[in-house]
């Protein structure tokens, strides 16, 4: 099972979620996607993708705060079957 | 991948709610998430045919989603900030179907400005209404001569100074009718940059801490030159806000920034005190407003519907009419109209705290953050209360 992590920070829709899928589409079962984001809309943009998605699962969605005071929204994905 | 090629087919919303007005047979397909789709919509005077499909759903089932597309009309496509929907419109475009993207989406909705003169009588002076279409807020621009002045700006105050020059005027005085918490103002901004004056009256439960021209209740500003002038009389009608100030133009134009609405009042409890900005508002309504002739013409600071624009594109309403329709104006005693008040109460506006401390700090802030705080309709106006029995 592997871990791997995607930064997008200062990107915006639709690239966290294109990126996201590449990566998805050519994990293995199980495996962990942590992505990095600065777009508020990526929050929702997640929840609504992995509803259609039959490979990504959404397993953990944080906020975090960069030293600059910016919010970082982390998505962590896993990828099913 | 985020932006639109060049050759990507586009319109800009200026265009987009021009053609949607005039009842073009228009399908609006936005492809935003959920939350977004259910928070905030693009509307046009004629009801646009809308399709929601997420940007996503296209990603992983383009064919599903693009079999769902009427081929009877033109299909414009829609998303928060113009490049999910530049995606989808390449897309379909290589499918054969031809669309076109809305240049900078919900977000350029939010920012743009539609400038609509105001009949006014006699010459020597002319008004425009600035319609914000997105947020439901508008501005003022007077001219009389060579000088002009701007009441209630939003942020973009670049766009006021091109208005402003292509008038051939020049700005004389920025106004605002209070400390605005559903949106930033452009004020201090447009006024630092032509060099002039800016005045708001925040009261005493707001700290300002930008300079100001503080301005007298009663007091009158002369704007124009020669025979060409206009009068502004200052008129404090606190309620909204403590500070919140009106500015009767002319004889009969009356600037009610958000104390008096058509549909509505201000609503009173944005500071916490509902009970004594109620008991102030109703006597700004029954002593201030009252005293005005009946043919005074109301120009709010906000409109809660496209229904509210009247047939030559201005959002206006004599007093005399809103006396009749409007139940808080029927209200014949303070504590009813308080009571009216807070029984109507509503939540905030979002961000609203932080939009007052913006509007009140010496610098503007950072301009993503402006974005992501004035998303959204405006929400000032006191819920409509029923008809008083």
């Amino acid at each position: 099972m592997e871990r791997k992590q995607l930064d997008v920070r200062g990107l915006k829709c639709p690239v966290p979620i294109v990126r996201a899928k590449k990566e998805i589409d050519v994990m293995k079962a199980g495996d962990l996607l942590e992505v990095f984001a600065t777009d508020p809309g990526s929050v929702s943009d997640f929840q609504g993708w992995v509803k259609t998605s039959k490979l990504a699962a959404l397993r953990e969605q944080r906020t975090e705060t960069d030293p600059a005071g910016k919010a970082i929204y982390v998505h962590v994905l896993e990828r099913l079957a | 991948m985020t932006d639109a090629t060049d050759a990507t087919p586009s319109v800009d919303v200026g265009q987009l709610l021009a053609r949607a007005d005039a009842g073009e047979p228009l399908l609006l397909l936005d492809v935003r998430n959920e939350d977004e789709f259910e928070t905030w919509r693009l509307e046009a005077q004629h009801p646009l045919g809308v399709l929601h499909i997420p940007y996503f759903n296209f990603l992983e089932n383009p064919e599903a989603c693009i079999a769902r597309l009427p081929r009877d009309r033109e299909i414009v496509v829609l998303c928060a900030q113009g490049g999910s929907s530049a995606m989808v419109v390449d897309m379909l475009g290589e499918a054969g179907v031809p669309a076109r993207n809305v240049t900078g989406g919900m977000v350029a909705y939010g920012e743009y400005l539609q400038a609509v003169p105001v009949p006014v009588d006699g010459a020597g002076w002319q008004m425009w209404q600035v319609n914000r279409r997105g947020k439901g807020c508008l501005s003022y621009v007077v001219r009389a001569g060579r000088e002009a002045i701007v009441v209630d700006p939003s942020r973009n105050a670049a766009w006021y100074e091109r208005f402003v020059q292509a008038l051939g005027a020049r700005l004389v005085h920025v106004l605002d009718t209070h400390v605005h918490a559903d949106h930033l103002s452009g004020g201090p901004l447009l006024a630092a940059g032509a060099g002039v004056s800016y005045s708001v009256d925040a009261g005493a439960d707001f700290e300002l801490r930008h300079a100001v021209q503080p301005l007298a209740d009663g007091q009158e500003l002369r704007l124009g030159d020669g025979a060409d002038t206009v009068r502004v009389r200052v008129m404090a009608t606190p309620g909204h806000t403590p500070g919140s100030t009106s500015y009767l133009v002319g004889h009969r134009h009356l600037l009610t920034g958000d104390t008096l609405f058509l549909g509505s009042v201000g609503r009173p409890d944005l500071g916490g005190h509902v009970h004594e900005w109620g008991q102030i508002l109703f006597h700004t309504l029954r002593d201030r407003f009252g005293a005005l002739p009946p043919d005074t013409l109301v120009l709010p600071a906000h409109y809660a519907g496209l229904a509210e624009i009247g047939s030559d594109g201005v959002v206006a309403r004599r007093l005399d009419q809103l006396r009749r329709v409007l139940p808080e104006l029927q209200l014949k005693d303070e504590g009813t109209f308080v009571e009216a008040m807070r029984a109507a109460l509503k939540s905030p506006p979002p961000a609203y705290a932080e939009i007052i401390r913006a509007n009140l700090a010496p610098t503007p802030i950072d301009p993503d953050r402006a974005t992501e705080l004035e998303l959204g309709k405006n929400q000032c106006a006191a819920a409509t209360i029923s008809a008083p029995s």
